[in-house]
Parts: structure tokens; sequence; C-alpha cells
């Protein structure tokens, strides 16, 4: 069985003189949650246009579900849900009618899914109500909706959550994870509020330029984002038997630079510069460190981009 | 292709712009006949089924009209670009050729209806206020809608094709309709400069439309006219189906 529901190799494309996506070699495991981050123009949506068939690659190829011939690529596009730049609409009509548009496209029997998909979203009581009439917020819930309609296996979500209030961004998130847990819905995901993505992604890819500068699991990250106090003495032996003896603890490595990195009370520096004072040990240096994914993404791509 | 077909028929009925046509036609075919019967009272005798048909009825439905499925054309076809649906429609795991059909036979079917309002229901209403004294010859009546069925099709085809290449419902409704307001002038410039072009203008669609009027004047068909009237729509319906797929294919939804 085919571990990866998508998988580019070398994929790129070019808008006149300018390569939108460049060799890019993506893969996503199947019943994970894949972060795309990126900034605005990096390649996200390309890629996604290029995934979803919108648009035709200039080299490279992509294979889904283990497909990568094109008659086979949109038969297997069947099985895949999308919200591509935002919802899209018939704002003359309701929600329901919305859903039944999508219902006979894709070929589902019985109207009961419609009614099942408005709530799983809470759309359940708009009613009447035409789509031009719905907030924002509203109008991402129903192009989610529509994404789920037909219990797709892989979701691909360009910013799903962008327009949607707190409380409305708490629940989409919960919703997606409930979908990836329980149903094992693959997901790839792409959004600039990185604070969201982390709290939701197992994987994630950093595309800059057109190009994927990188990929790595949550756990990789998180290893990488890791909060700890860079402690440098005079006596690293000796401070880290202070340390282990004192605070119970070894969540702590030393440097071969003599540095400490101690993992635990990360939020208590005070109590371990006084322990460590109090053993007759001289401080160097002192001072929490590690990155969030915003820090780790923005030195990932190179620093802060004026444009 | 059963399910693409079923969506767009859905849309079509979900049409606000078909419908506003729609009623639009309606509405005037039931009272336009009145007005005119009113013109006539004690004056002179009411026309002949056959000119009432010839010269109220196919005469405007043919001027007028005739250009009515542009502004479809915009809203059924080109505002699902602008909307984002057709980034939906497209991605939904269907062949873009079959895609384009689908699209492309409903928009026929719905500019079918819109052109035969006024045949069948301003020349029922017309029956039913002369007592059924202005009925046109029945022959006549019915090479009328079979052609208007034929025609409509084959000017939805061209409509469809460039509405896919404006993909916007204001450019292409401005577009339509400018060119089909002109074409037949423009077409008539020209064979009247470039004689050998003349005999292909004179048989396409552009041109033999207007002789659907008096298409009665024919007695008895030959192959010539069965090309005119039959084969060319026909072919223009399947060469710009099939051109109108092929751009489809091709392109890159935005």
């Amino acid at each position: 069985m085919n571990e990866y529901v998508l998988r580019t190799n070398n994929l790129s494309k070019k808008y006149h003189n300018k390569m939108a996506l460049n060799k890019v070699n993506l893969s996503i495991k199947k019943g994970s949650i894949y972060g795309l981050i990126g900034q605005n123009g990096a390649g996200k949506s390309t890629l996604i246009r290029l995934i979803t068939g919108l648009a035709y690659p200039t080299t490279g190829t992509i294979e889904l579900f283990g497909k990568s011939n094109e008659r086979e690529l949109v038969e297997v596009r069947k099985r895949i849900g999308t919200i591509i730049e935002g919802p899209a609409l018939y704002p003359h009509m309701t929600a329901s009618e919305n859903l039944e548009v999508h219902r006979l496209l894709k070929g589902i029997p019985g109207k009961e899914c419609i009614e099942k998909t408005l709530a799983l979203v809470g759309l359940q009581d708009t009613g009447k109500k035409k789509v031009k009439n719905f907030s924002l917020g509203m109008k991402q819930r129903l192009g989610l909706a529509i994404a789920l309609l037909g219990d797709p296996e892989f979701l691909i979500l360009d910013e799903p959550i962008n327009g949607l209030d707190p409380m409305g961004v708490v629940e989409i998130r919960g919703l997606l994870k409930k979908l990836n847990q329980e149903y094992g819905i693959t997901i790839l995901i792409s959004s600039h509020i990185l604070s969201e993505l982390h709290l939701l992604a197992t994987h994630y890819g950093i595309i800059h330029n057109g190009e994927l500068l990188e990929q790595l699991s949550a756990k990789e990250l998180n290893e990488k984002c890791q909060q700890y106090l860079h402690i440098k003495v005079d006596n690293p032996n000796k401070a880290a038997t202070v340390i282990e003896r004192h605070f119970a603890t070894q969540d702590f490595e030393v440097m071969p630079d003599g540095s400490i990195k101690l993992f635990a009370y990360v939020d208590l520096p005070g109590e371990v510069s006084k322990a460590l004072t109090n053993e007759g040990l001289v401080i160097e240096q002192f001072m929490p460190m590690g990155e969030d994914l915003e820090t780790y993404f923005t030195n990932r791509i190179g620093g802060v981009q004026h444009g | 292709m059963g399910n693409l077909m079923k969506t767009e028929w859905y849309k079509l009925r979900k049409d606000r712009s078909f419908w506003v046509l729609t009623l639009f036609l309606i509405a005037f075919a039931v009272l336009y006949p009145l007005d005119q019967m009113r013109l006539f009272e004690g004056v002179s005798n009411l026309p002949s089924g056959n000119d009432f048909y010839r010269g109220y009825v196919l005469s405007i439905n043919d001027q007028i009209v005739r250009l009515f499925p542009a502004i479809l054309a915009g809203f059924f076809i080109a505002s699902e670009y602008s909307m984002g649906t057709m980034k939906n429609i497209a991605s939904s795991g269907n062949s873009r050729i079959r895609i384009y059909f689908a699209k492309l036979t409903v928009f026929s079917i719905g500019s079918i209806i819109i052109l035969l309002i006024l045949p069948i229901l301003m020349t029922g209403a017309s029956a039913i206020y002369s007592g059924f004294n202005i009925m046109p010859e029945w022959t006549f009546f019915f090479q009328t809608i079979g052609l208007i069925t034929l025609y409509a099709a084959a000017f939805a085809s061209i409509m469809a094709l460039f509405s896919v290449i404006f993909t916007d419902s204001g450019k292409a409704i401005a577009f339509l309709l400018l060119f089909f307001g002109l074409i037949g002038s423009l077409l008539e410039f020209l064979s009247a400069k470039v004689s050998f072009l003349e005999p292909i203008i004179t048989h396409s669609i552009f041109m033999s439309h207007e002789s659907i009027l008096t298409i009665d004047q024919i007695g008895h068909w030959n192959g010539d006219d069965v090309l005119t009237f039959i084969v060319v729509p026909i072919l223009t319906f399947l060469v710009f189906g099939i051109l109108g797929s092929f751009i489809f294919r091709k392109k890159e939804i935005k």
C-alpha cells in the first residue's frame, strides 16, 4: 500500500520568465497534517493549483495516491476536497443549494449528506439566507463544508481560517483534528498564521521564492524550536552536578564549548542562577534561548523580508 | 458526464439571468400581440397568420432576442471564473472536455428555451386573442421551430467559446453583443470585397439565419438548402464546441 498521498518530483512552474516553483520535491504521508508555510507569493498557491489540476507543470511530475498519469490524476482527484485561494461559492444560492451543486457534481446519492455536512461546520441554521449575505467566516465554513462533501481522503486547504473569529478558529481547528484523527483524512493546509499551524500540523514544508527549503516533522521542529536556558560558567562539570543535585533533573546537555543547555526550569531562571552562584560558580553567560515557529521560519528564509 | 449535466442543469434552473430573460420574454409574448391587435382594431383587417408570424414573431426574435443568450453566456459561463467556482468544478475529478461539453450542452438548451419563447408563446397568445384567425401554416411553423433550435445551439457554441476566453461576465457580454450585432454587416462587406469568400460567408450561420423568416418560400429543398440550413449549423456547433473544449483544456484556471 502506498504510504504517501502526495509526492512531487522536481515540480517546476514557469510564468513568462519567472519561476513560480522550482524543482519542488514534496511528500505528504497518509494520515498527516501537512502545514505549508510561506510568504505571499512564495509559491504555495501555485503548488496547490498544480496539485489540483488548475494549472499544468512546466516540468516535473505529481503523484497522487500513487498515480501520476494525467488521466489517472484526473480520476483520483475525486478523492480530494479543496479550498483554493478562498471559498468559491454561488452568492445567489443558499448554503444548502451550494452543497447541492457539489453533491450532484460528485454524484453522491441522497440529500442527507447536505444537512450532515452543514451541521459539521455549524451552518445548519442558515435556512434560506443567500450566501451573498454571509459573513466571511460563514463563507469559510461553507467552503470547508464543500471540501468535506463526499468524504474525501485528502483535504487541500488554502488559508482555511482566514476571516474566522477566534471561536471559529478554535472550532475549525478542532474539526480538522477530528477529521484527521478519527477519520484518518490527510490534510494539506497552507496558512500564514503560523501559531495556528503550530497547533495543528504534524509535518511542515517551508517554501520560499518557489523553492521548498525544508520538510520536517512536528517533532523535529519542536526539537529545533525547544526553549532552554543557555548557561556558561567557569566550571561546567560542577554546574552540571549542581543542577542535577539541586533540581533533580537530567534534562540538560553540556555542549562541546562548555556551555550548558538546560531544558527544564526555563521559566525559573532566577532560581537556577541563584543555585549556581550559591555554589560559588561564576556565571559568564546566562540567557533563555530557543525559537518559536515564527522565528524559525523567519531565520530559515533568511531574515525578515521587506517588500 | 451524467453528474456534470445534472449539475449544470441545476445551476441553470437557479440562474437569475436565465429567469429574468425568460420571464421578460413570456410577459412580452403575452402582452405584445394584445397591443398590436388594439392598433389594428377598426383600422384594417388583421394580418394573415404567416405574415404576423413572419413580420412580428420571427423578425423580433431574429433581430433582438437572438442576442439575449449573450447575457446568459456572461452569467452562466464567464461568471464561473470571476466567482472562482470554476476552480471547484475543474478540480472535481472530471475531465476538462466533459466539463466543457456539459456546460455547452446545458447553455445551448438555455439558449434554445429563450429563443423559442416568442415563436411558441407569442404565436399561441395571438392565436387565442384573434380566435385562431392568425395561425401560421403548420409546416412553416415547425420548420422555423426546428431551424431556430439548430441555430440557437450553433450560436451558443460560439458564445460559449468567447465566454471561456474572456472569463469575466461583463467583458463577455459586451463583446458578444458587439460581435453578434456587427458580424453580419462586417461579413457582408467582406464578401463584397473578397469574392472567393462570398460562398463561405453566404452559407455561414451569420448570414443564413435571416432566411428562416422566409423558409416557406423554398418549395422543394435541394442539397444546397440542406447544407446551408442543416449541415452548417450542426458543423458550426461541433467545430466551435471542439475548439472551445480545446481552449478550456489548455486553460489555466485562476
